[in-house]
């Protein structure tokens, strides 16, 4: 009885020593959460893509300047197997670059993304930091490799609508035989919060034998996102100091 | 499958000659007979050498008709700079494939045909894929990507033709304590070249692992090509790191000078050495334990850290002048 106790009531002074004790272990994990990494993947070399590990720990370091990205849904994707995640994005915001370093950081694996341009030195640098070329079979070849792999969709100027998902690019991971999550990204131009939820797996509303599959899969991808994009939140919910864009909402 | 009769033509090379020796404690080869313009670099035991140059026609096609192999392993194809100038390697290299998969063609046994080839047949145009799998287009923009663009086109006629499965091996540029190549060369040189804007990343793949690929081949019977490529990548940054070479970054112009130079000190950059520092080249190997049933021993890194270790050529003076 006494122990059943001891684990419900929690102590004022424990409490916070607690607290504490967690919000140190939590920024000391922050801080080492790349050296911790360092011992998984190799320095000084590359991966079969061509990503550089060294330059993408670098890079998030470098990234956690900008945004504060919080991730969600991390949990629906597989643990091995290859999947295909696509998010809003909007002209500038990064939006598939920064949900890849953040979800690599959760997820503890290697995040491509699409949209590497092949001239150097941008797509050069794009390569080492996981980036792959927007061709259906370099993104098939990463999916059937097992690799999580980030496609922004087209940018949409009304807010909290989601533009054109590349069909060709969903029919990749068709062909790799993997699933397709649709993401939320949200962030602000300002400020440095920014969020990346990921959906359930987005399945086509029939079945088709022949390409009808990919586009309506497409098409509901689109949908399934901005089905995320308003459970985050719209712009002028909460108090009006949500509203300001320091909060983090809004941008999406 | 037993007592089949295997042709290695190219045997005197190194590669040539490692494949000769797995096949030769392979169960199911009876006899074994190769064929090469120079001897092998090993000993071989049950392998009958015949020493022919590749511009010797009728003589390469009448040892191969009347040896009449069941399987044929052709890897006589000579690397631009590799053994010759590329001009001279190409058309050794065409002269040999004419030849011996013509006269293969005439053999009434042969059920098999595997050819090496080369991930430079994809080539790197921009916007090419950085992984490049089997089924990628054939687009070569070097001259060796183009030379084994050929062999294969001339082995699959000849597969249709006579009705025999042909295997194209394509493979990683092969790194060897003992195999000439131009990349090897150049890596292990004081001062290695690396494009300072790309430094884009490259696989390779040891010769043995190449010669165990290619004799696996051989014994499934593959019947499609098959990227050969070590697991992981490395630039050229990288590898010299890893050697303590001096890395020189160039950025355009300088190249004519770096190429010039380098071919003085004897290592030339052939142009497809040349596209690898400036494009990359890598391959997608997913389809290699599926239709080999083959895992490399050894990762590119691996390759490129013993590609250091191999000890330099040392230069033992002669006892006693004779002359």
């Amino acid at each position: 009885m006494t122990s059943t106790l001891g684990r419900v009531v929690n102590f004022p002074v424990r409490d916070t020593a607690s607290r504490a004790g967690s919000a140190v272990s939590r920024a000391a994990a922050d801080l080492n959460a790349s050296v911790s990494r360092l011992t998984d993947e190799q320095a000084g070399v590359v991966d079969d893509w061509g990503r550089d590990p060294a330059l993408v720990r670098a890079m998030i370091r470098a990234a956690r300047l900008r945004w504060d990205v919080t991730v969600g849904g991390d949990q629906r994707l597989p643990r091995r197997k290859g999947a295909l995640i696509v998010v809003n994005a909007r002209t500038l915001a990064l939006a598939p670059i920064y949900s890849a370093f953040a979800l690599s950081e959760a997820v503890d694996r290697p995040v491509r993304f699409v949209g590497r341009p092949d001239t150097a030195p941008i797509g050069a640098l794009a390569r080492r930091i996981g980036g792959l070329l927007d061709h259906p079979d370099e993104v098939a070849g990463a999916l059937a490799a097992g690799e999580l792999v980030i496609m922004g969709a087209a940018h949409n100027e009304r807010l909290r609508r989601v533009g054109r998902v590349d069909h060709s690019l969903v029919g990749a991971a068709l062909a790799a035989g993997v699933k397709v999550f649709p993401a939320a990204t949200s962030s602000n131009p300002i400020g440095r919060a920014a969020r990346f939820e990921i959906g359930s797996p987005s399945r086509s509303p029939r079945r088709r034998r022949g390409p009808l599959t990919e586009l309506e899969l497409s098409d509901q991808v689109g949908r399934d996102i901005e089905l995320l994009l308003a459970e985050m939140g719209n712009l002028r919910t909460g108090t009006p100091l949500d509203w300001l864009p320091l909060t983090g909402l809004g941008g999406a | 499958m037993t007592g089949k009769r295997v042709f290695v033509s190219g045997v005197g090379g190194e590669l040539g000659t490692t494949i000769a020796g797995l096949l030769e404690a392979e169960s199911w080869v009876g006899e074994l007979s190769g064929i090469d313009a120079d001897p092998p670099r090993h000993r071989l035991h049950r392998t009958v050498f015949h020493r022919i140059h590749p511009d010797e026609h009728d003589r390469i096609v009448d040892t191969v008709a009347s040896f009449n192999p069941h399987v044929l392993v052709h890897v006589g194809v000579w690397e631009p700079d590799a053994r010759a100038a590329p001009h001279v390697a190409a058309t050794l290299t065409d002269q040999a494939a004419t030849s011996i998969l013509g006269a293969a063609a005439e053999c009434s046994a042969l059920e098999h045909v595997v050819v090496r080839s080369g991930i430079e047949i994809y080539g790197r145009l921009r916007g090419a894929l950085t992984r490049p799998s089997e089924s990628a287009p054939i687009a070569p923009t070097s001259d060796w990507g183009r030379t084994v663009a050929a062999i294969e086109h001339t082995a699959a006629k000849v597969g249709e033709r006579v009705g025999v499965t042909v295997g194209a091996v394509r493979l990683a540029p092969v790194l060897g304590p003992h195999v000439p190549s131009p990349l090897g060369r150049l890596l292990r040189q004081p001062g290695v070249p690396f494009s300072a804007l790309a430094d884009p990343p490259f696989a390779v793949i040891e010769d043995n692992d190449a010669a165990r690929a290619i004799v696996s081949a051989a014994r499934v019977g593959l019947g499609e090509p098959v990227n050969v490529v070590a697991s992981g990548a490395i630039t050229a940054l990288q590898a010299a790191r890893r050697g303590r070479r001096v890395p020189i970054p160039l950025i355009g112009p300088e190249w004519r000078v770096a190429r010039a130079l380098s071919f003085l000190l004897g290592a030339p950059i052939p142009d497809h050495v040349s596209e690898a520092l400036h494009r990359g080249r890598l391959a997608d190997n997913g389809r290699m334990l599926e239709l080999l049933g083959f895992t490399p021993q050894h990762s590119t890194v691996d390759v490129i850290d013993r590609l250091y270790h191999w000890p330099s050529i040392i230069h033992q003076p002669a006892r006693r002048q004779v002359a």
